[in-house]
């Protein structure tokens, strides 16, 4: 769609794009959204509207990424989005496709010999997930966070994302998509589907973040120290 | 099939561009030079004529592959006679060099890919199926090319998913 401005209503953003409602969600926004434009549901909430507007154009419009914009921001505020994102994953969209693929499972008389074998991937790939996220929540933002703050020396290793996780997402996606057989609710299989599109689309945006805007800034801080 | 657009005027290269992205799924690259190195058997290039005029060497032996905008491609069509023309032009270069490889996995390749989901590595498997490292490099990006699996969990669940391998193999 077409960029998304200050005076743009957030209704007519959510409209054409469902898939930001992950992403509202996690700033605190919710559905219900009225007339108000994007600036004034971020006043409402305390948000810096400028801050949500490029977030919110990246993800709408993949091909947009203002690498500029986006490093004139404080890297507080980047690790803050990404503490939110992270945990939107593990509160909600990960526990939403393990619900989904448990009740798929079930309602499949549990005989689905595919289906156990791809859950049981699933969870491989969780855990990969659970892992990232707590190499970064406990190991790189911190330290980048003391760079900052004090200039200390602490070494970041390589901390480029691997791209184990999305390759898994593909994987999952394609055993769905060409690989499935055996009787299953088509119904269940489809939100469990459209749950993991989603991830995959959001941990994309998120890495363009995490690896494009912050690891630049944190090697530079630890060039200056 | 990849796609080069040497057009004088940028709006027209953009336009061919989003043509070829909305209806055949093609991401053409504009570019400001006929470049030899990027060149491959299934390139297919429009061109003007003045950047045709320009570099003869290089368009004359690649003729078959070559749009000349304005002469092979009107400009001036409607929209669907224009896409029309285009769909003919890409179905012709697709004969011509069709990727035409079976989606089914070959028995060589069920063979590598149970050794892969048992566990073994890329040495490993040249050393039991007595093939050369590079033929099982070789082997696993047809497989990965043709299953849309990447990951060596992935493919074992494939394995296991088709009964190529069971359950207990993955326990060694």
């Amino acid at each position: 769609m077409a960029l998304i401005y200050r005076d743009t209503r957030m209704s007519d953003v959510i409209a054409h794009e469902p898939s930001v409602i992950p992403v509202i969600n996690r700033f605190g926004i919710n559905l219900g959204t009225g007339d108000s434009s994007v600036a004034e549901i971020c006043s409402a909430h305390g948000l810096d509207s400028d801050f949500v507007l490029v977030i919110l154009n990246t993800f709408v419009n993949e091909g947009y990424f203002p690498e500029d914009k986006l490093l004139g921001f404080r890297t507080s505020e980047i690790i803050g989005y990404l503490i939110k994102t992270y945990t939107y994953y593990r509160n909600y969209q990960m526990p939403n496709i393990r619900r989904h693929f448990s009740l798929l499972i079930k309602s499949s008389g549990e005989s689905n010999a595919s289906l156990d074998a791809m859950f049981r991937f699933y969870q491989e790939l969780e855990r990969d997930i659970e892992n990232r996220i707590n190499h970064d929540l406990n190991e790189l933002f911190p330290a980048i966070t003391a760079m900052q703050a004090d200039g200390g020396g602490i070494v970041i290793a390589n901390t480029e994302s691997d791209s184990i996780i999305e390759d898994k997402l593909g994987d999952l996606k394609s055993m769905f998509i060409k690989h499935l057989s055996g009787n299953y609710d088509l119904n269940l299989c489809y939100a469990v589907i459209v749950a993991i599109i989603t991830l995959e689309k959001d941990i994309r945006q998120n890495n363009r973040i995490r690896d494009r805007i912050l690891l630049p800034i944190s090697r530079s801080l630890q060039q200056q120290n | 099939m990849t796609v080069i657009l040497l057009t004088d005027d940028t709006l027209q290269g953009i336009g061919l561009r989003y043509l070829l992205r909305q209806y055949f799924d093609i991401d053409a690259t504009i570019a400001t030079s006929a470049d030899e190195s990027a060149d491959t058997p299934s390139t297919l290039y429009f061109v003007s004529p003045q950047r045709f005029a320009a570099s003869l060497d290089f368009f004359i032996p690649r003729r078959s592959r070559t749009i000349i905008t304005g002469e092979n491609l009107r400009l001036d069509g409607s929209e669907s006679v224009i896409v029309e023309r285009l769909d003919s032009i890409v179905k012709n270069i697709e004969q011509r060099c069709p990727d035409n490889e079976s989606a089914e996995l070959s028995q060589r390749e069920i063979e590598v890919l149970s050794l892969v989901a048992r566990g073994l590595i890329n040495k490993e498997i040249a050393d039991k199926l007595n093939i050369s490292f590079n033929t099982v490099l070789s082997h696993r990006k047809n497989i990965t090319a043709k299953l849309g699996i990447k990951s060596v969990s992935g493919l074992s669940v494939y394995a296991i998913m088709n009964g190529y391998i069971s359950e207990s193999d993955l326990q060694r």
